[in-house]
């Protein structure tokens, strides 16, 4: 039982570049989009995508949840959105960051960059700085929005307008490329998106994934969730010898072994590869697995 | 946490967040979504 | 460098090619060089002539962009349809000391080349006045002599605004053949409800509208979420009108019309498009709001170019 479980995720984290590239194509299939210079405009726009993926990029197949929470919690009309929330109380619940690790198009974009043979460096020393998406997520996505309003009662997506570079790199440079109209439109507000953009770029290729440690309120929102994620690490005390092996391959600075449902851990699975005696594995399922391993019989390794 | 209430927490959670994704949806949340995710909003990507 | 090199090389093939295909037709009418007596004839040597000065001139792009550079420096520029050769010859001469020998008597043969290419198309064009309006092949290398600088570029580029007849927001019957007819200039702004930076310039667009209105033009909305006439929304959109202080009129009409397709395929937002009164519209469309300093400016252009040409 236990070793069917230490293969199923020993593929899962092997395939997980495949499993990243495929969430990625998914979550932008409308790819001629991109030729013509327009946005999908189909329905599919009403549904979250999992991942932060602008919805202003010509391919995206549905909405970006930051996005689209800001755009219902600024409207005149709400000042709290129960759907996104509830979407993403459900992803939480059921994948919890397993979706940063696997289903994200900007980790993804971030984890390519890190590929590029430099000198890498660690985050460990720059704990303190993952509470700030934390705050990001607070008042960028829901205080600033829901409450700095104009006359009319609209608030600006603020988390969009200043911080994010994934819709500079989805959004505002595809489009204006193939769009005259916007090109012309480019102002002071893109110089520094896209500045941000450059810098996260920059900062991926040195150490791994700082937006995702640092910035992503999408990626605070599901760590929030880890804990109580069906999707979760699990630790066979019995074979653990103690290596140390799987905290120093963990590139999030999480201990497995001391904390394996830690708010930072994204489930890529570096650590059940590195683990010489097949003890780290994933688990899916309630409870914590402890007491009644029968349950984890039934569960599947599937989102 | 015990099993138990693990298990608790995640029905919980899931029971209450399918609530409020379903109230969201009925009280016209889905179609304010789908309003702006279809336009390009110039400021929400960092255009102008 | 080398993209631009590659690019005129593919001009210069695809002009011979062209100037081939053009050179079987009237040889085939049994009309040759001579006199062209129909409009069509006369078009089909026009074209033929100004591929062949084209053609000239992308044969040796460097020794003429040397010509051109030179002529920027304080040359007097051709005015008042002088001969285009002409202006070459005396560019070239005043620049003599730039080319050696040989690279002069080149650049003279093919100027004096273009000269009287330049003289039969301004005779073809005394004969056939609608020649000029249409000027063949891509037409950015050669300057059509003669060609009259105040009339407004009618080459094709001007689109129709899509006719609607619809309402606005009070229920008034709006027609768009009317509307555009009776305004010198008809600023047409796109928007939604929901859209932060739209709601932001209306009441600059309200402004804009009363400014218009002295010269003779007008500004109109169109709310993209009122297509159809769908109440709820037209009363949302009147709220945040009245908010923000905006009495222009704001219009909408069928979703599924020629208009209204061509809102649906207008994806960013606030767009703004200026009409002249024949419909036509007038340059690019302005994309994002005019309380932003570049588009406040690219707007006054276009809308300062409407009203001089409809003054005529």
């Amino acid at each position: 039982m236990g070793k069917k479980f230490s293969n199923v995720s020993q593929a899962l984290s092997r395939l997980r570049g495949w499993i990243q590239a495929g969430a990625a194509l998914l979550t932008n299939l409308h790819l001629p989009n991109f030729l013509k210079g327009g946005l999908y405009q189909g329905a599919g726009k009403t549904v979250c995508v999992p991942g932060l993926n602008c919805y202003s990029c010509p391919a995206a197949s549905g909405a970006c949840p930051i996005g689209a929470f800001q755009a219902v919690v600024g409207s005149s009309k709400f000042s709290f959105s129960y759907y996104i929330t509830g979407f993403l109380i459900l992803l939480g619940v059921l994948l919890g960051r397993f979706i940063c690790g696997f289903l994200c198009p900007f980790g993804w974009f971030q984890e390519l960059l890190h590929k590029i043979p430099t000198k890498k460096l660690s985050t460990k020393k720059l704990k303190p700085l993952t509470y700030l998406k934390y705050a990001v997520l607070l008042v960028m996505v829901f205080l600033l929005p829901a409450f700095l309003v104009n006359d009319v009662g609209m608030g600006d997506p603020f988390f969009c307008k200043y911080l994010c570079p994934q819709g500079v790199l989805e959004g505002a440079i595809p489009l204006s490329l193939a769009n005259s109209g916007i090109r012309a439109a480019l102002g002071k507000l893109f110089t520094w998106k896209f500045s941000i953009l450059l810098s996260v770029i920059a900062l991926s290729v040195l150490f791994y994934r700082p937006f995702c440690k640092w910035l992503c309120p999408l990626g605070a929102f599901y760590a929030l969730f880890n804990r109580v994620s069906l999707f979760q690490m699990k630790v066979d005390k019995n074979k653990c010898v103690s290596c140390g092996k799987c905290a120093k391959a963990c590139k999030m600075d999480v201990d497995v072994t001391k904390t394996p449902n830690h708010t930072e851990c994204i489930r890529c699975g570096m650590c059940v590869r590195a683990c010489p005696t097949s003890a780290v594995s994933f688990r899916y399922g309630f409870g914590d697995g402890k007491k009644e391993p029968a349950n984890e019989l039934k569960t599947e390794e599937t989102k | 946490m015990s099993h138990r209430k693990k298990a608790a927490a995640q029905v919980t959670l899931l029971l209450a967040g399918a609530a409020m994704l379903c109230f969201g949806v009925w009280r016209g949340e889905a179609a304010t979504v789908l309003s702006k995710a279809i336009k390009l909003c110039l400021e929400c990507v960092g255009i102008g | 460098m080398n993209a631009k090199k590659i690019i005129t090389l593919l001009l210069a093939a695809v002009l011979v090619l062209s100037l081939a295909a053009c050179g079987t037709k009237p040889a085939e009418n049994g009309g040759g060089d001579g006199e062209p007596q129909t409009l069509e004839e006369a078009r089909t040597l026009y074209d033929q002539l100004v591929a062949q000065e084209n053609a000239i001139q992308t044969e040796n792009t460097e020794l003429w962009e040397k010509v051109f550079l030179s002529a920027d420096k304080g040359m007097a520029m051709m005015e008042d349809g002088k001969n285009y050769g002409e202006f070459l010859l005396s560019t070239i001469e005043a620049a003599k000391e730039q080319f050696t020998d040989e690279e002069y008597e080149l650049l003279k043969e093919k100027a004096t080349e273009i000269k009287n290419i330049e003289d039969r198309l301004a005779a073809l064009e005394e004969k056939f006045p609608s020649l000029s309006e249409t000027p063949a092949g891509d037409g950015s290398m050669s300057v059509p002599a003669g060609s009259d600088k105040t009339t407004p570029p009618d080459d094709g580029s001007m689109q129709k605004f899509p006719a609607f007849e619809g309402k606005d927001l009070d229920g008034n019957t709006v027609k768009s053949s009317e509307l555009f007819a009776k305004n010198a200039v008809t600023v047409v702004n796109f928007w939604f409800t929901t859209c932060n930076p739209c709601v932001g310039e209306l009441s600059e667009l309200d402004a804009l509208n009363k400014e218009l209105a002295e010269k003779g033009g007008a500004l109109i909305g169109v709310n993209t979420f009122t297509l159809d006439g769908d109440e709820t929304t037209i009363s949302e959109a009147k709220d945040v009108l009245a908010k923000k202080g905006a009495t222009y009129q704001n219009v909408y009409f069928a979703s599924d019309g020629e208009a209204g397709k061509f809102t649906t395929n207008i994806f960013a937002y606030p767009t703004t498009y200026v009409v002249d009164r024949n419909g036509n519209i007038v340059g690019d469309p302005i994309v994002g709001a005019i309380t932003e300093k570049k588009q406040a400016e690219a707007l006054q252009a276009q809308i300062d170019k409407a009203l001089s040409a409809d003054r005529g």
